[in-house]
């Protein structure tokens, strides 16, 4: 897989808690990726926030135990298979933001087995 | 900064137990009134009271002691208020608003304490820049030493502005392998990215060093407007301050 110059970011924004069959949502938008041979897919979690539904996210509210964080997932690769993958969002994503970005990629290595 | 002469008085009647967004209805208000610059803002809780709807509320019978009356109060200038206004009919809901002209005599003021510290004009600087992110795992060595702790260490040295390190808490990259936050592993490779923002020259330097040091991973540049807020060191103090960077 070789990764240069000109690419595309997409970053899709929504709860910790959502769920697609069942299971979380993050989750499965990077079984998605896999899946599409999307170069690389990271999830991460924020610690405070708002968004669609306006309803302030936050992890560690004191005493209380619901933990809907919000959680960004953010994939790079060409434009192509960027675009490849929203159709596919738009049939999970039910609630949350999906936006992409021009990136330039400077370097990109991996070593097969390097680290097995 | 109210000012003496006449202004609006405003009060918004509601129940405590009213939410908005997930949020007590009232402290929403409050919040909303104290990020829109409301020079201040009362919220006193009332005994007893009924509304439109004709329930009493009382702290009286136990059992009618929820959502008791809530008022929130605040004295702006006209445009102000006129300002404000839509967003609070929209936020109070089944509340009542009413506003009734009045004269301030006498503003409140700032604590000399808190006039004090906003006397350090923050700078506004804007301009274009780079931001550099460097996708690698948690579990990257350099020389020993975590490679997310050896990139911000070079950062440093080599004078880039500034660097934030976050964790993720699943993905895959170049190698398929799959980074996961599993709670039975102990052994955690989570994906790390380190995010820059500085000058393209600076960064472009700094992506030849990080040629040698990141073995596996991937770095990508997006052009950003910058917007930063610095605050001046005083010119009498600079000095000092320049003594104490170099005995560092």
């Amino acid at each position: 897989m070789k990764l240069e110059g000109k690419a595309t970011m997409l970053r899709i924004h929504f709860g910790e808690d959502d769920k697609w069959h069942g299971k979380p949502l993050y989750q499965a938008i990077v079984e998605k990726c896999r899946e599409l041979d999307i170069a690389g897919a990271t999830v991460f979690r924020g610690i405070e926030g708002y968004g669609a539904s306006t309803l302030i996210r936050k992890p560690h509210h004191l005493l209380s135990f619901s933990h809907d964080a919000p959680v960004m997932v953010s994939v790079i690769d060409s434009d192509e298979k960027v675009r490849k993958l929203i159709p596919q969002l738009d049939a999970m994503v039910a609630d949350g933001l999906i936006a992409i970005s021009e990136v330039e990629v400077v370097k990109y290595v991996h070593q097969d087995g390097a680290r097995s | 900064m109210l000012k003496p002469g006449s202004a609006k008085k405003v009060s918004i009647y509601v129940g405590e137990d009213h939410q908005y967004h997930g949020q007590s209805l009232y402290s929403a208000i409050l919040d909303f009134l104290f990020y829109r610059g409301i020079s201040g803002a009362s919220v006193v809780r009332g005994i007893a009271g009924f509304g439109a709807d004709h329930h009493m509320h009382t702290m009286r019978i136990e059992r009618l002691t929820e959502n008791l009356p809530i008022k929130i109060e605040f004295v702006e200038s006209a445009a102000k208020v006129e300002e404000l206004l839509p967003k609070l009919h929209q936020m109070a809901g089944t509340g009542l608003i009413d506003v009734q002209d009045t004269f301030v005599v006498k503003p409140s003021e700032e604590s000399p304490k808190s006039a004090a510290t906003g006397a350090a004009v923050a700078l506004k600087r804007e301009g274009k820049a780079k931001l550099m992110r460097i996708l690698i795992g948690e579990n990257d060595k350099w020389h020993d030493k975590p490679l997310y702790k050896a990139l911000v260490e070079a950062m440093r040295a080599n004078d880039v502005a500034g660097v934030t390190v976050y964790q993720g808490i699943l993905g895959y990259g170049a190698n398929r392998r799959i980074h996961k936050d599993g709670a039975l592993h102990l052994s955690h490779d989570r994906p790390i990215m380190l995010s820059v923002v500085d000058e393209e020259a600076k960064l472009r330097a700094f992506a030849a060093i990080l040629d040698e040091m990141v073995q596996q991973g991937l770095v990508v540049f997006s052009d950003v407007d910058v917007i930063k807020y610095t605050h001046e060191v005083p010119s009498a103090e600079k000095g000092a301050e320049k003594g104490k960077e170099a005995q560092k």
